[in-house]
């Protein structure tokens, strides 16, 4: 057997729905990856991720020795401060740098998660502009969640009812809640249930290119991420939208935390800060507290692990957050 | 019976103290506002028509947190000409406090020499020079926070003990604060220019350099703009702004505007209010010295502003530099700019690599 081991990097994606797990090797090869809901509990999430990923190691292959992780996310602090990452990094830069692995040539990036949505415009895969949704969550993974739900159609098939349709209804969808009371009065004067879905992917994409895409040099080619992008509803949707093809890349939901895992690898640090899988069976604690060392009174985030505070952040003058905790 | 008047005004970042001292230095009793903070914010919203700017809420908030300490007497600008909604925060706010039950003596000023002088001189009965000498500590002080705002922009990128510059500038702007008299002034500023020259630095020439354009108040203001220079400052980036209040004060004297309608005029024809224009003009300047980007600051609903954000993006598109527009109310919350700045300062890097091969 081999005896050297193997040396791996992790990267996490811990968004506002999903947290999302990518172990590569040193040739950028994906050895392992998971895409699961957190449940609304990204502490809870990230001790089982890592139980997951730790099995994974032990029955596949035990000498796989993990040299790095990163995190990303809008979550990327309170994980990366718990398991102890090496790199923290905005999901911009990272969904950038994973794209650009698979897709040297791309142009626009289309991402679209739980709760928001962004466009990346790309140079020589370099990031060069980009946008966030801004006040409006209208059209994310969230709001078609519970559609499906609504209607009663598993989340996967809603995508396939869409491309059923052969004459789309028009949705109001510049804001969801909208959409929705639109997409029941479409149900009670008669619209068959695939055109309404249909509609609403045209509606979803068009209310994205309205708002994030605004102003934006859409070029091809055009790549399209994030949880939303397996619905094949909402790719057809843009391909009709934009008259250009949609590339799906591979790991295509899991691109943050795969680009957040080669920027590690490419960091290549001597000793990870990795506090180990055994964190997933300690003890791990929130809370915050008000500072009142100036008028500021900034909420002050602290994590503890077995009662133990290992972080904290959240202040603006560094007061809390630059002490040193181990 | 007659109460002695206790004066207050809004906060505006690191100059509200300079307003302090005109006051003070002519023996009226001042109670400062809490520096802006979530809880002001949401005060002042909580009263205010939800529609109206951002700047406004804060505003009240500010009041709100000064009468409870005591202060009875409130003291606002108004612009007199342009054309956007400050013209009536001084009135409507004076309203809503009325109507929330404030028993305030609210005194509007027109941002005009005359005015001012007259209200102040009838409102502290003291003399001619002695409202002179007055202002000219407190311009003296502005100009003077101004000038280590500019110093700490250039520290914070280059220096070797990381927020050693934070710490000396607000060491600073407490002794400020202290100050009454223009003799104490003085020694003062000596002893915050020897702390400023005492950071011990990199010699770095070539940082990447990014321009702040947009809305005075929301530039000028660390606690509504979470404190973006020092942000910038601290990820290695070299911040310019030019919007300050004695650019905004040079304005009524120097044909600032007439120069800078020249200079547009392929993107605008006239004025927009506010200082729509000014952001256009700065823009092109920053893409002209070469600048690495540029951030529009914004309060939300801000009517000059929104109006002028498509032409900056044109610019944007035409040259090519980084741009990024962030617009704060009560309702933004400090990730999501945080976010963005991260990666615009990831954006920003790579220009400035990209210019140097």
């Amino acid at each position: 057997m081999n005896q050297k081991s193997l040396k791996t990097y992790l990267g996490i994606d811990i968004g506002s729905l999903t947290i999302k797990f990518v172990l590569i090797d040193e040739k950028a090869e994906v050895l392992y990856w998971k895409y699961e809901r957190t449940g609304g509990r990204p502490v809870e999430a990230i001790k089982n991720g890592l139980k997951k990923v730790k099995d994974w190691i032990e029955s596949h292959n035990p000498q796989i020795e993990i040299c790095g992780v990163g995190t990303t996310g809008s979550g990327r602090y309170l994980i990366g401060s718990i398991v102890g990452a090496d790199v923290i990094k905005n999901e911009i830069t990272a969904h950038a740098k994973g794209v650009t692995h698979f897709v040297p040539e791309a142009k626009t990036v289309i991402e679209i998660g739980g709760q928001d949505s962004k466009i990346i415009i790309l140079e020589n895969g370099v990031v060069v502009d980009f946008a966030l949704n801004y006040l409006c969550s209208a059209g994310t993974g969230a709001f078609l969640d519970a559609q499906a739900f609504r209607l009663g159609i598993p989340i996967e098939k809603f995508g396939e009812m869409a491309l059923k349709s052969k004459n789309p209804t028009q949705i109001a969808s510049r804001c969801s809640v909208f959409a929705e009371s639109d997409m029941i009065h479409k149900q009670q004067i008669g619209h068959k249930i695939e055109d309404i879905i249909a509609g609403l992917c045209q509606g979803l994409a068009r209310n994205y290119l309205a708002g994030v895409g605004k102003g934006k040099k859409i070029l091809p080619p055009i790549v399209f991420l994030g949880g939303v992008s397996e619905n094949v509803g909402m790719r057809w949707a843009f391909r009709e939208a934009l008259g250009q093809e949609i590339i799906v890349p591979k790991y295509n939901t899991v691109m943050g935390a795969f680009g957040v895992a080669l920027l590690v690898k490419e960091m290549a640090p001597q000793n990870t800060k990795f506090r180990g899988f055994e964190i997933s069976d300690k003890e791990i604690e929130c809370d915050s507290f008000q500072c009142s060392g100036c008028p500021n009174k900034c909420e002050v985030i602290q994590a503890k692990i077995e009662g133990k505070i290992v972080a904290r952040w959240g202040d603006r003058c560094g007061k809390w957050s630059n002490l040193r905790y181990d | 019976m007659e109460r002695e008047p206790i004066v207050t005004f809004a906060n505006w970042g690191n100059y509200t103290i300079a307003f302090k001292v005109l006051f003070e230095s002519l023996g009226i009793r001042v109670v400062l506002p809490e520096k802006t903070n979530p809880q002001a914010i949401l005060e002042g919203a909580k009263i205010s028509p939800e529609m109206f700017c951002f700047p406004f809420k804060v505003n009240l908030g500010n009041y709100l947190s000064a009468i409870r300490n005591g202060a009875n007497t409130i003291f606002m600008v108004t612009a007199t000409g342009g054309s956007c909604r400050l013209r009536y925060y001084a009135v409507t706010q004076d309203k809503i406090l009325k109507e929330s039950g404030e028993k305030v003596n609210f005194i509007i000023l027109d941002q005009g020499v005359r005015d001012i002088f007259l209200k102040v001189k009838k409102f502290s009965q003291k003399s001619i020079w002695q409202i002179l000498r007055a202002a000219k500590l407190c311009l003296e002080m502005l100009f003077f926070i101004e000038k280590i705002e500019k110093k700490a922009a250039f520290l914070r990128p280059r220096e070797i003990k990381k927020g050693k510059t934070d710490l000396v500038f607000s060491e600073a702007i407490k002794k400020l604060e202290k100050v009454k008299k223009e003799k104490d002034f003085k020694k003062v500023q000596k002893e915050i220019l020897e702390e400023f020259s005492k950071i011990e630095i990199q010699k770095i020439s070539n940082l990447p350099k990014v321009g702040i354009v947009g809305e005075i108040y929301t530039v000028c203001d660390p606690g509504v703009n979470f404190e973006i220079e020092k942000k910038l400052g601290r990820e290695g980036i070299e911040v310019h702004k030019e919007i300050t209040l004695s650019y905004h004060l040079s304005k009524k004297f120097l044909f600032v505007d007439w120069r800078i309608q020249r200079k547009i005029k392929k993107y605008l024809g006239s004025t927009v209010g506010g200082h729509g224009r000014d952001a256009i003009y700065e823009m092109l300047k920053y893409v002209k010295k070469g600048f690495d980007g540029v951030i529009q600051l914004l309060p939300a609903f801000c009517m000059p502003e929104t109006t002028v954000r498509p032409i900056l993006e044109k610019i944007h598109q035409e040259t090519g530099i980084p741009f990024l527009s962030l617009s704060f109310d009560e309702e933004v919350a400090e990730a999501g700019i945080d976010t963005r700045l991260e990666a615009f300062v990831d954006v920003v890097k790579n220009y400035h690599e990209s210019k140097k091969s």
